[in-house]
Order: C-alpha cells, then structure tokens, then sequence
C-alpha cells in the first residue's frame, strides 16, 4: 500500500480508538452506573442524580481530556520540532513555571482559589513566561533553539525559587498548589474549556502554517534557507502556536508530564519524519493516551481517585526508558 | 476550620493513653492567673511546681504558669479556656474567623512564633522567656525540634491523636485554667442531654450522613465527615452517622469525586458544613452548586442541614456546635 494512504488509514485507525476511549470516559467512573442510564442521560435528559452525575461531571472531563490531550501534543510535536531535540517538551521554554509561578501568586497572594479563577494567571504566567524566553534567546544573529531551551531552564529555575519560597511561608497556598501540581483534569467545568478555544484555534492555523517550513528546518538551517524558509519568522511562529497550546492545557489542568514528550515520539515511529502528519497524530494519540491514564486513575483506587498527571507520569516513564533505549531512536 | 481533624486519628486509644498520661502530682498553686499581666505581678520566691506525664515523659511544670507558649493546636484549646499565651504558632485564618471577639484579642495580643508546629522560631521563642510551652504536632514535628524546646522551658507534648475532651482536660490542668473547662463540661453535659431528650424520635430512626469539603480537597472531590464535630454528633448525641470499619482509615480521608454526590441519596438526613451565618463554607459551595447535590431526595425535602462547627478541640467550639446541632434538628421536626 502507499505510503500516504497507510498514514491515512492509520490516522483513521487512531481516530476510532480515540471514539472508543471518548465513549468510555463518559462510561466509566468511580461509581457504577448502568449504560442505559448513561444513555438517558446523553440523550433523552431528565432530572436524576445519576444523569447528572454523567452530565456535569463525566462528560465534560471527557471534554476537557479531549482538548487538554490534543494540546499537549501538539504543543509536544511542535517544542520537538522546532529544537530537533527529541527529548524536549513545552515545559524546556519555562511554560510550566511560569503557570506555576503565576498561579501560587493567584493563590497565596491574590486568595484566589476557584479553577476558573486562576486558569487565567496560569494562561497569562505561561505566555509571558515564554516571551521572555524568546527575548532572552534571541541574539544578533536571530533566536537560536539551543540559545532558547537554556534562557528557559535558567527562567524556570529562578521562578521555581519564588514559587517554593512563596508556597513555603503559606500553607494554604501550597495546599492549593499541591492539587494542582499533580495535574487533573477532574472537576474541571466546560466553563473553563471555552476560553481558551479560540487560543487553541490560533495555535492550530499556526501549527498548519510552521508544518512545511519546520520539515525544511529538520535538514539544518543552511539548507532550510536554501529552500525559501525564513527562520526567525517559523520559529516565532512555532513558539507562539505551542506557547498558547501548552499554556491553555496546564491552565486548565496544571502541568501534565510525558505526554506532550512521549506521544509526538510515537507519532514519529508510526508516521516517519513529515511534520504535517506528525502533529495530526500527535493531536488524536495524545487525548487517547490522557483518557486512558484518567480512566485507569478513577478505577485503580476506588471510592478514591488518582490525578491524571500521575498516572500519565507512570504510564510515560517506562515508555520513556524504553525510547530512549531503542537503538533506533526516531530521529527528527 | 472544624474539620481538620483530618490531623487527629485514633481517638479511642488516645483516649487510653491521656488518662495514663496526665498524672499530675500538684506541690500547691500561687494563684490561676496566665500571660503577660501575670508575669509583671511575680514574686521572688521560687515558683511551686508539680510533676506531669505527657507524650513526651514525666515533666515538672510550674503550678502557676505566667508565661505560657502554645505550638501547634494547643493555641486555640488553652485560648478557649481563658488562658493568654504570650507566644503561639500561628492559626489558619479559617479559625480565627470563628473565633469568639475576646478569645481573638487574647490570641492577637500574643507574639507570633512561628507558622507551624515544626516552624517555630526558636529565638523568637526563647526571648519570650516561657515558663511553660504547650505542644500539640506530629512525631516528626516533635523529632525536630522537641529536645530544643525542652532546653528553653518546660514543654508538655500530646501527639495528634490525642482525644479531645481528654486533650481539653490536659490543658486545663497543666495551663492552670480548670475553672473555665468545669463550666465548659456543665454546659457540654445539659446541651447533650437536652438534644438527646428532644429529638429522641428523630434520633432513633433517622439515618444521617456527614459531607464536608476543605481547601485541601482537590478541584470536584468532598469527603464523608466520620471525625471532628461529625464524631460528637455520633459518639456523644447518638445520631446514625456512617464510620469506618474498625482498624481502617477514617472515611474523612479519602476524597470522592463529585459524582459520588449521587450515592447520598441513601441517607434521610444529611449535614454539610456552614459559617456562622449558614451560609455553606467556602470550600463546600462547589458542592452546593452541582445538580447531583440539587437533586439529592434529602435536599429537594428539606433534609439537608447546615452545621456551623467552628472546632472540635475544646469544649467552647464544640458547645456552639451543639447549638447548631440543636436549631438544626428543630428543623426536622415538623417534617417527619
């Protein structure tokens, strides 16, 4: 079969699972409810507890796993991409820390401690944050990736100073900021998911447009160049589409490890080098492995629950090992 | 507030082992006078002690503590008996909003020590010159920096799980405050008495559960409240409160997504945590918000109670909550 049509039978592949995954989100919980229940619920409503359960506490965590998921891949691919380093994630350009740091002073300092309430300062720390990297990695000579991952490990560092030293002297502060470190996407209303959309819509026409250029960039700068690419412009382009993607998803959820590392790798085993079907893929496996890790999260420790941050964490880090182990790691 | 309890677990054997560790072996009192006001009124002569047995050994204490500093949750409880400490580690802003104006005034009149049991500033500590410091943290607080307290003063430990009323007793005794702790009991005793004798009915047959919901609970979770106030209501008033199976951790300890709201449907009475003003606390209101709780059989009739617990260490707090308890049940009456 030719390539492109196994891509495509594949990314349709991927989609089904991602369908199924959708379907037992709202299926499957800490409590038992019967499928026709769930069914009622979806489509002939009425008021009962357990309808409500699906409706305003399953469904849209499935929702915010869908779009939370499909960011952090695609954030994932694009950090990836734009470094030629495969070990990197959003979170190298400082985008967690400067959420984290912005939501311990939402919290310790402002007392704001509602999701909807500090899902801005996470936006606003992350974006800010990683203009600031961009500055600081920017030379004479135009904005270097490596220039650019250390101005974001040395920013992060210095705010993870603040973030401890202000969480430290307030334990309510730290309280809060221990539950949302560990990254969830449980109890998140759809509220908090409509704002940030029209974002991630940018970041998706930005991500479409960089896909080409960022397929020359993997050749060298040189060659690149020789191609009509013009550098400055795609990786600015690219910091700011995976910016507003990783900065929405850990506004919404809090930092979320491996996944935006991990699925991009797969992407690239299953796809081969082209960027363009690397960030399709990336978008639809990354929501699958996030509904999975939060499905096994809300089963494993019944009545109780584990953070879907965690489970992604255990799930990415084995997977990670053996990545990195292969002795044909995927290039870039 | 009232439900961190979460702090305190195991209070039956607690209970054991405070009456077998407070044997106070009283050499006479010069007066029941704490704080500041009595530190500027000492004499010369050496002050009577007497020898008590706590957590942390056999300590000689003196008979009238003039400067007392409480660490961890000794503040409020020693507070709530009249006592003023002149040094206290500092408590959540949830506890103080509750606080009684008087017993605010005795808390803010004393210097800040620390933020918590195992940040204490020991300096800051040893210049206030305690005769007498009150502990009340973990093992692991206490490892810290439990031999350095000793250094600065006599120091009496009770480990968090110390039972309550026998934690308010211990105090009382060792702080020199017993005359407000016996009125306290009096009150305790004729508040229990009174719910038991007028809501006998309701008490018999009505299935009750407890649901709370701190700061610390994470985004869409609440907790079934077996401990704290919720423990009072089932131990002392004999309400049908749902408790954990022996040998096993307090239901107050796991956290339950919000859609386990719908499995309190079960219950005919249930009670959920609210300010002074009845209004549901601040970390509960997300629970009040949802459908699930809206459609719950006991919310739509009315069976839905809110209880103001401003603590459940000392008998002061926990006599306002009886009086919650109490207006609450009034409710019922009509209803059933």
């Amino acid at each position: 079969m030719p390539r492109p049509r196994r891509r495509l039978l594949g990314l349709l592949v991927v989609l089904v699972v991602l369908a199924v995954l959708l379907m037992l989100s709202v299926m499957i919980g800490s409590t038992a409810i019967a499928p026709s229940v769930v069914w009622d619920a979806l489509f002939h409503s009425s008021a009962d507890t357990d309808q409500f359960a699906i409706r305003d506490f399953r469904l849209p965590r499935t929702v915010v796993g869908l779009v939370v998921g499909a960011a952090l891949g695609l954030s994932g691919a694009l950090i990836q991409a734009l470094t030629r380093n495969p070990l990197a994630d959003p979170g190298v350009l400082g985008v967690h820390a400067g959420a984290s740091f912005a939501v311990t002073v939402a919290v310790g300092l402002l007392g704001v401690r509602d999701v909807q309430g500090y899902m801005w300062f996470a936006f606003a720390g992350a974006l800010i944050v990683t203009l600031l990297v961009l500055a600081f990695g920017s030379t004479r000579q135009g904005s270097s990736p490596v220039v650019m991952v250390l101005a974001g490990v040395c920013v992060g560092a210095v705010l993870g100073g603040f973030r401890e030293a202000l969480q430290l002297t307030d334990p309510d502060a730290f309280d809060a900021m221990r539950n949302w470190n560990a990254g969830s996407i449980a109890g998140r209303p759809l509220e908090v998911v409509w704002p940030v959309l029209p974002f991630f819509a940018v970041a998706l026409v930005l991500a479409f447009v960089v896909s080409g250029p960022l397929n020359a960039l993997a050749l060298g700068d040189e060659l690149a160049v020789a191609q009509g690419v013009r550098l400055v412009r795609t990786r600015v382009l690219a910091v700011i589409a995976l910016t507003l993607l990783a900065g929405g998803a850990t506004a919404i959820a809090g930092p979320i490890g491996f996944v935006g590392l991990m699925v991009p790798h797969v992407a690239r085993w299953i796809v081969g080098p082209d960027q363009r079907w690397i960030f399709a893929y990336s978008a639809l496996l990354a929501p699958s492995l996030l509904l999975v890790s939060d499905i096994l999260g809300r089963v494993v420790t019944r009545p109780g629950e584990i953070p879907v941050g965690i489970v992604t964490a255990f799930v990415g880090a084995p997977v990670l090992v053996a990545l990195v182990r292969r002795k044909k790691s995927s290039g870039l | 507030m009232s439900n961190t309890p979460l702090l305190r677990r195991g209070a039956t054997l607690a209970a054991a082992l405070m009456s077998a560790s407070l044997v106070l072996t009283a050499c006479g009192s010069d007066g029941d006078d704490t704080g500041d006001k009595a530190a500027t009124a000492h004499s010369d002569k050496p002050a009577e002690t007497r020898s008590v047995t706590a957590e942390n050994g056999t300590v000689k204490v003196p008979a009238a503590p003039r400067r007392v500093v409480t660490i961890g949750n000794t503040g409020l409880p020693f507070i709530d008996l009249g006592g003023k400490p002149v040094g206290v580690t500092e408590a959540s802003d949830s506890d103080l909003d509750v606080l009684p104006k008087e017993q605010r005034t005795a808390y803010e009149a004393a210097e800040i020590i620390g933020s918590s049991g195992g940040e204490v500033d020991l300096e800051k500590l040893a210049a206030l010159k305690p005769d007498l410091i009150l502990v009340q943290f973990s093992s692991k607080d206490w490892d810290k920096v439990g031999k350095r307290l000793e250094a600065i003063a006599p120091t009496v430990s009770w480990g968090l799980d110390t039972e309550w009323k026998a934690f308010a007793d211990a105090i009382a005794e060792v702080g020199n405050v017993a005359d407000a702790l016996s009125r306290q009991k009096t009150a305790f005793k004729e508040k229990v008495a009174k719910i038991q004798a007028t809501y006998g009915k309701i008490i018999d047959t009505t299935s009750f559960v407890d649901v709370s919901r701190g700061n610390w609970n994470d985004p869409g979770t609440f907790y079934i409240a077996d401990i704290g106030c919720s423990e009072i209501a089932r131990d002392d008033i004999g309400l049908d409160l749902p408790k954990a199976a022996e040998g096993k951790d307090p239901l107050a300890y796991a956290s339950l997504p919000f859609e386990q709201i719908r499995g309190l449907s079960k219950y005919d009475v249930i009670t959920y945590p609210v300010d002074a003003d009845g209004v549901p606390t601040k970390p509960f209101k997300p629970v009040v918000e949802t459908n699930t709780w809206k459609a719950l059989p006991a919310v739509k009739s009315g069976r839905a109670l809110g209880l103001f617990c401003p603590g459940n260490n000392s008998y002061g707090p926990v006599n306002r909550y009886l009086d919650s308890l109490d207006s609450a049940l009034a409710t019922l009456s009509g209803k059933q």
